[in-house]
């Protein structure tokens, strides 16, 4: 009996514990809880897979995706593409959603912090094409504000962001903050 | 008879734990949670500094950078849980729509329902009860984290 239990307790044991860094040629963030991992995943729409509320395109885009695993079955949230300029993954893998890939990338882990299978997105590949970089999101912003063009990073560009930078302050708490708080800091 | 029992026992036990775990459907639950709507990739990977630096009136405008860039926003609840927040009310935008943009660093008091998965908490909110505005006043403790996230006057 203690010989069955042990080889039950062996087979339960996490399946997301395993190490997918094999043949990963992921770029190091230097994160203190990063780990490469490449592996093989359908794209799918989070919350299509979770409540049964499904659009033909996955939105387009404007949905959190997620990467379900070929190998356990774990969903795998993609939060950062390969940018280092405060941009989701959702943009780069919704022309794949439904679609089995392969991504490479860095997975965070910190189960202190809630962190468990989530991942920055650096490359995806679909069967025998190249793979790409996940790396388009400022492009596919610049192509939808033709409005914002002009020099510096999107992030100082954006309307939505610079209209409530105007009307809440850098801080949130209204202009009179910002003013105080700029004076004595900067 | 035992031994045929033995082997049923083990043969369901070895299914059940052999299927993948995905395959259990995700159920949710209905939960009222208060909490703070943040950047949850500054949370998870310490790039701009601590967790209780990446939160607050310190990160607001990171906050509005990440979320309109589409990064998954999260519930800070007040208890350390994170929700990763998939839809308000009908607004299913949540990879850089405008009602989490608008919410950012918010403490807000959501009625919705959670989904949990592989380790994450997935939260659809239905109503946001309440907003109460940016709570976490912490830019005196942690100043603008990052600090180029105010342009320098002087320069």
């Amino acid at each position: 009996m203690k010989h069955l239990i042990a080889c039950l307790a062996l087979i339960a044991s996490p399946l997301a514990a395993q190490d997918f860094s094999e043949g990963s040629e992921a770029r190091s963030w230097n994160l203190y809880a990063e780990a490469p991992a490449k592996f093989d995943a359908e794209v799918v729409d989070v919350l299509c897979t979770l409540t049964g509320d499904c659009p033909e395109d996955c939105g387009a885009g404007r949905r959190q995706l997620g990467l379900v695993r070929t190998a356990d079955d774990v969903l795998v949230l993609p939060m950062k593409n390969s940018q280092p300029a405060f941009t989701g993954a959702a943009v780069e893998l919704a022309p794949f959603c439904g679609q089995t890939v392969t991504v490479d990338g860095l997975m965070l882990d910190d189960p202190e912090l809630g962190a468990n299978n989530v991942y920055l997105l650096q490359t995806i590949k679909v069967a025998d094409a190249d793979k790409i970089k996940a790396n388009q999101w400022t492009k596919v912003w610049a192509k939808n504000h033709p409005e914002a063009k002009g020099k510096g990073p999107w992030f100082r560009r954006d309307p939505r962001v610079n209209s409530i930078i105007e009307t809440e302050g850098y801080l949130g708490l209204g202009l009179d903050v910002d003013k105080t708080y700029i004076e004595e800091n900067f | 008879m035992m031994k045929l029992s033995l082997k049923a026992t083990l043969g369901t036990a070895l299914m059940v734990l052999s299927a993948p775990l995905g395959a259990q459907a995700a159920e949710g639950t209905r939960i009222q949670v208060t909490g703070e709507i943040i950047d949850t990739w500054c949370y998870y990977s310490g790039v701009m500094g601590s967790p209780d630096a990446v939160v607050g009136s310190a990160h607001h405008t990171c906050a509005l950078w990440c979320s309109a860039g589409g990064i998954p926003v999260g519930l800070l609840a007040e208890d350390g849980t994170d929700y990763m927040v998939l839809k308000v009310g009908d607004d299913a935008e949540a990879a850089g729509g405008d009602t989490l943009l608008n919410l950012a660093a918010h403490t807000v008091e959501a009625d919705g329902m959670l989904y949990e998965r592989d380790g994450l908490n997935y939260l659809v909110v239905a109503n946001v009860v309440s907003d109460l505005d940016i709570t976490n006043q912490n830019h005196d403790d942690y100043g603008n984290a990052p600090p180029f996230s105010i342009p320098d006057p002087n320069k």
